[in-house]
């Protein structure tokens, strides 16, 4: 990743030979052609500038992003909104889990812009943002082009830290994917999932702490265990695990006994879990003590850290992830440079798409009061997130966040995790909830309609 | 909301009061046209309301497995998030969990939000 000085040298570069699309002209060719076009969604109208609004980009589609965009024009529609986001469609981690386990088709995953562009009059625009001038208040593209903002958004994401375990590198993940950026890499899950043999080894290495979804690896095991039982019920699945504790742990332990019987084998680290290099060729990893293992099909889960656009934008720390001021989300080291979703430091909020939105949502209505010249109201975030261990069979943790003496704290007896001690319609319940679950945050995202 | 009866009464003048500033404060959504005190709270509750957006649905309109919010009573709504946040609602899921994590004064506001939407 490219330090801070790093990035100041490219900034002076693309400054001195990219001449700066005048607003005048950018609204004329708004004027002439009366479409939105890529060039012609860089301007900024006149009007944008009126009283209480301004120009916000939003670098990222996923939930964080979309979400914001959304909620600044739902907040304010004088408000002018430019997402920059590479692809057209974006495919969800959340359900990725109900694809590989044979439950959902990819295409139940997939979001596009449409309800951004249509309803709301957003300007997204398909590039890749490459850099970010937050002296200039400019974000450059991969078109070349640079846009100017009063408020830039980012919605990162996570990027891999390649460097972070041994031998697991971008090529490495062709053959043992990491399946944790949903899209082909979860294709090439299943694929291989599909071609194993009965009785074959599935083994899952999980990261330490902190990572996107932290339930997501033991749904993965969940789910594959029962397209396994399905299917091959012969086969084993080995989680191999860089901590000793896990997000909803014995509710998961006790779903996978009660369904699975000993199909699953979780491994914690101070039992050896923890993997310290991959070999993908032969599909083996090494263990901290010196323990190796031999799947059939591997799956790495990656350390990981903020998506590449926050490091260039001066807004990720030491850590490799971006610190935030509680109450606004904004930097704390670029002023007018805000980040959601998994790239922020937030705990005790998880790194989940259902908290990213609702981050999205506290900065739509910070922008929109700063704009408007009063205070932000006091920020308050939920997060709800479901788990399914078999089909009719679902768990959840819930929290609700507010600042708190400055920081960002669970309110107290609020939020915890599904009972352990219950009955099977109190689980039934859950499953059927967590579709709706995701229905729903999907809809407020990016107004997605599945049903009608 | 399933387990609580519907109850279709009048809404009391308090809420009512309540009600007609949401509207006025949403129609009009301009800066400038309220105090800034005014919009603070309308911005307040807004947010506060686009919390629950995300499991029942964009102004509480899903209504499928989850219930509705748009247009049900002040009353009802009130009613119900107390009883949750006291446990008091039976086969509760979630709701209890993150019912508690807001106070009286966020429960009425909510409530005065969502009853004053249409179906």
């Amino acid at each position: 990743m490219a330090g801070r000085s790093d990035n100041k040298q490219n900034r002076q570069e693309f400054s001195m030979d990219q001449p700066l699309i005048n607003r005048r002209q950018a609204l004329g060719l708004l004027g002439a052609t009366g479409a939105v076009t890529a060039l012609g969604s860089l301007g900024v109208p006149m009007t944008a500038r009126a009283a209480g609004a301004g120009h916000v980009v939003v670098v990222g589609g996923g939930f964080g992003g979309a979400t914001a965009a959304k909620f600044l024009k739902r907040f304010n529609p004088a408000v002018e909104v430019t997402l920059v986001e590479a692809s057209e469609h974006f495919y969800t981690c959340p359900f990725s889990n109900w694809y590989l386990g044979g439950l959902r088709e990819m295409a139940y995953i997939r979001h596009g812009y449409d309800e951004l562009k249509d309803r709301y009059g957003v300007h997204v625009v398909h590039a890749t943002a490459e850099d970010v001038d937050g002296d200039r208040h400019e974000v450059r593209l991969s078109t070349g082009e640079r846009v100017r903002y009063d408020k830039l958004v980012l919605s990162p994401g996570i990027d891999f830290d390649w460097d972070g375990l041994e031998g697991y590198d971008e090529a490495a993940a062709e053959k043992a994917p990491h399946a944790w950026k949903a899209g082909e890499q979860t294709r090439l899950l299943r694929s291989q999932l599909e071609a194993m043999d009965d009785g074959g080894l599935f083994i899952l290495r999980a990261p330490d702490n902190p990572f996107r979804c932290p339930p997501g690896p033991y749904e993965r095991v969940s789910l594959i265990a029962h397209y396994f039982k399905e299917h091959k019920p012969r086969s084993k699945i080995l989680l191999l695990d860089a901590k000793d504790n896990f997000s909803k742990q014995p509710l998961f332990m006790d779903g996978w006994e009660q369904v699975y019987g000993d199909m699953i084998e979780w491994v914690g680290a101070s039992q050896d879990g923890n993997v310290i290099s991959v070999d993908a060729d032969n599909l083996t990893v090494e263990t901290e003590f010196g323990s190796r293992h031999q799947a059939d099909v591997l799956n790495i889960v990656p350390p990981q850290q903020a998506g590449f656009i926050a490091h260039r934008a001066g807004v990720a720390d030491d850590s490799g992830w971006v610190p935030v001021k509680p109450q606004t989300f904004e930097s704390t080291q670029v002023d007018d440079i805000y980040v959601v979703g998994d790239a922020t430091i937030a705990a005790p909020m998880p790194k989940s798409g259902f908290c990213a939105n609702a981050q999205a949502k506290v900065v739509a209505s910070a922008i929109v009061s700063e704009f408007a010249g009063h205070e932000p109201p006091p920020a308050i975030w939920n997060n709800t997130c479901y788990s399914l261990i078999a089909p009719g069979y679902g768990i959840s943790v819930a929290g609700v966040y507010k600042v708190i003496d400055g920081q960002i704290a669970e309110v107290p007896g609020s939020g915890g995790v599904s009972p352990r001690d219950t009955d099977e319609a109190f689980r039934a319940r859950e499953a059927e909830y967590a579709v709706n679950w995701y229905e729903a945050m999907s809809e407020d995202t990016w107004g997605t309609r599945f049903r009608g | 909301m399933r387990e609580v009866q519907t109850s279709s009464k009048p809404l009391n003048n308090r809420a009512a009061a309540i009600a007609v500033g949401a509207l006025l404060g949403l129609a009009v959504g301009l800066p400038g046209a309220a105090a800034s005190e005014d919009e603070i709270q309308l911005r307040h509750k807004e947010l506060l309301a686009s919390t629950c957006f995300a499991c029942h649905g964009v102004e509480g309109r899903r209504g499928e497995e989850v219930p509705a919010l748009a247009g049900q009573s002040f009353r009802v709504l009130q009613a119900q998030l107390l009883a949750f946040r006291d446990d008091e609602v039976p086969d509760t899921t979630v709701m209890n969990r993150i019912a508690k994590g807001y106070t009286d004064e966020e429960i009425e506001a909510l409530a005065s939000y969502f009853s004053n939407l249409e179906r």
